[in-house]
């Protein structure tokens, strides 16, 4: 749905270029969630920016829905970008307009007469729950509210794909939610292809189906979230993801001062991730069943990446040499990933 | 005070009305284009022209520098062309409308300027034409702090227009110089003075109420 192909942002200025974004590849398939996380500056808003040619590209070509705009004209250009819905940090509402004719604006800007316009805002405002609100300004709304209308507003042009530039980022962690099963919902609805940016990790854990990392204007990895989080590549990744897999699982480990290699006596300390359905089989209780060993759990941690969960197990395991051999065989042909961290004397 | 002298007050007052606000208009229509012209031909901004906008800067800057009662004098030929006659209170609204048409200019693309670029963009990203942007969205959402700039304007034409009566344009001004100075009339002098004060005083209130009224971007 979206293609981007080496498409790179240089802003030139007196003081220095600036390399925002480097010559970058991506593909978003239809009616997926895809994520881009980075840290700020990383050039995350310049690459959104990209899309739909708010910020034009110095290079690389922008594909939405097959159509090339960067190869377009100006003209053709602003007719491309109504089948872009965009949201933003700061919601970037109409102050003078209320929320109804906030969200009458892209069609008011389409030329649409008046009772087409009304058709269409009055489920955009079921849609979002604010038939209430209609008649207000949006200084009188909460930030939550103010980002519905935003949303409502970016969908009434029936979009094929939708943008969103840190869109919860001004928000509190319940809001944050909430929006983000608003966006969860039409994504399903309408079969809408959402692109976010986001440094927020947990919203990516909340809502996306692929993420991309982003630094230096470089994507450093991508791929399922499951794969991303639950085996991440590259240092800025792991950063990300062990932020949320908590940090004192790491103090933990380094303060266990353990040994590279396997001496008689020492008991190997193992880290087991399950995801989906492996999350549901008694793989401990069987290991312990069938072989001669024991199992002290040291560390454990569940929680959902979208619509999968996700746990975390550090366990200790204690026995004579074969039944260790066996057992950690035994974890390595289950449907988890094990990782031997170290050996405990 | 006479009843002439109160005759002559009552039209004197009409006479500066008269002027102040037919110029007041003229000077708005002429200035919302220029100052929307600043603006969008600025550098960052959705139209960036830079030789349009530095010409029209320096044009409206070598007008508003020059003084107004030279500027009176020295555009006689404009005003005779236009109106016909170089003295009367409606060749003085030729001067007080070039005068005030680039200040005016100016408070509009400060107003404009207000406007957060981000609400640009959001109609950029929804396919808006920059006369679009301009109409739905610049002069809307500045249009609490562009009341206020105009009521500025007025308060200063008011000025301008004693010095326009003083060339034989009519008005409050002219009245106070000829039949209070002139004449050492202290009471013509005094009054008119009062009646400018309270006209200032009017339109400013009425200017805050209108801002105020339009202004969405608080609670209540």
């Amino acid at each position: 749905m979206i293609r981007l192909i080496d498409v790179e942002k240089t802003y030139f200025s007196d003081a220095g270029n600036i390399h925002a974004l480097k010559p970058t590849t991506i593909t978003v398939n239809p009616g997926e969630i895809f994520g881009v996380i980075g840290l700020s500056g990383a050039g995350k808003s310049t690459l959104v920016r990209c899309i739909n040619l708010l910020g034009k590209p110095t290079g690389g070509q922008v594909f939405v829905d097959g159509a090339e705009l960067t190869a377009m004209n100006d003209n053709e250009l602003r007719k491309a970008r109504q089948s872009i819905g965009m949201i933003f940090q700061h919601f970037n509402l109409l102050a003078s307009r209320t929320v109804y004719s906030n969200i009458a604006f892209p069609l008011e800007i389409q030329g649409m007469s008046k009772s087409e316009i009304e058709k269409r805002v009055r489920p955009l405002l079921e849609l979002v729950q604010l038939e209430d609100r209609a008649k207000y300004h949006p200084s009188q709304l909460s930030g939550g509210q103010k980002q519905r209308v935003g949303i409502a507003r970016a969908l009434a042009s029936n979009p094929k794909v939708l943008l969103c530039d840190e869109a919860t980022s001004a928000l509190d962690p319940q809001t944050t939610r909430s929006i983000l099963d608003l966006l969860k919902d039409i994504n399903k609805k309408m079969n809408l292809t959402i692109m976010l940016i986001t440094h927020q990790i947990e919203v990516v854990k909340i809502i996306c189906d692929r993420v991309a990392v982003i630094e230096n204007g470089v994507i450093v990895e991508e791929g399922s979230i499951v794969d991303v989080f639950t085996n991440p590549q590259h240092a800025t990744t792991q950063e990300f993801a062990r932020s949320t897999a908590s940090a004192d699982l790491v103090k933990l480990v380094r303060s266990l001062n353990l040994s590279a290699t396997y001496k008689e006596g020492s008991k190997p300390v193992v880290r087991l991730s399950f995801f989906g359905d492996s999350v549901s089989k008694p793989v401990v209780s069987g290991m312990v069943k069938r072989f001669d060993v024991d199992v002290s759990i040291m560390y454990g941690n569940t929680e959902q990446l979208k619509d999968t969960p996700y746990g975390t197990l550090i366990v200790q395991i204690s026995g004579d040499r074969e039944g260790i051999r066996k057992a950690l065989e035994y974890l390595q042909a289950q449907k988890l990933q094990t990782e031997v961290i170290g050996y405990e004397c | 005070m006479s009843a002439d002298m109160i005759d002559l007050l009552i039209k004197s007052f009409f006479e500066t009305c008269y002027m102040v606000f037919a110029s007041t208009i003229l000077a708005t229509l002429i200035g919302i284009p220029l100052g929307v012209i600043l603006t969008v031909t600025r550098k960052d901004h959705i139209l960036p022209n830079t030789g349009i906008n530095s010409i029209l800067g320096a044009i409206i800057n070598a007008t508003r520098s020059t003084p107004f009662i030279i500027l009176m004098v020295a555009i006689i030929p404009l005003t005779r062309f236009i109106v016909g006659s170089s003295i009367g209170t409606t060749a003085a609204i030729v001067p007080l409308t070039i005068s005030a048409a680039p200040f005016i200019a100016r408070i509009i693309e400060s107003s404009l300027l207000e406007i957060d670029h981000g609400v640009i963009e959001a109609a950029q990203s929804m396919g808006a034409r920059p006369l679009q942007i301009i109409t739905k969205v610049l002069l809307p959402e500045s249009l609490h702090s562009i009341v206020l700039g105009i009521t500025l304007a007025i308060i200063s034409l008011i000025g301008y227009s004693a010095m326009a009566g003083a060339l034989g344009g009519g008005g409050l001004g002219d009245l106070a110089i000829r039949y209070g100075y002139q004449r050492f009339q202290m009471d013509v002098m005094i009054t008119t003075v009062i009646v400018l004060i309270i006209m200032v005083q009017c339109m400013q209130s009425l200017g805050n109420m209108l801002s105020k009224k339009l202004n969405k971007n608080k609670l209540l």
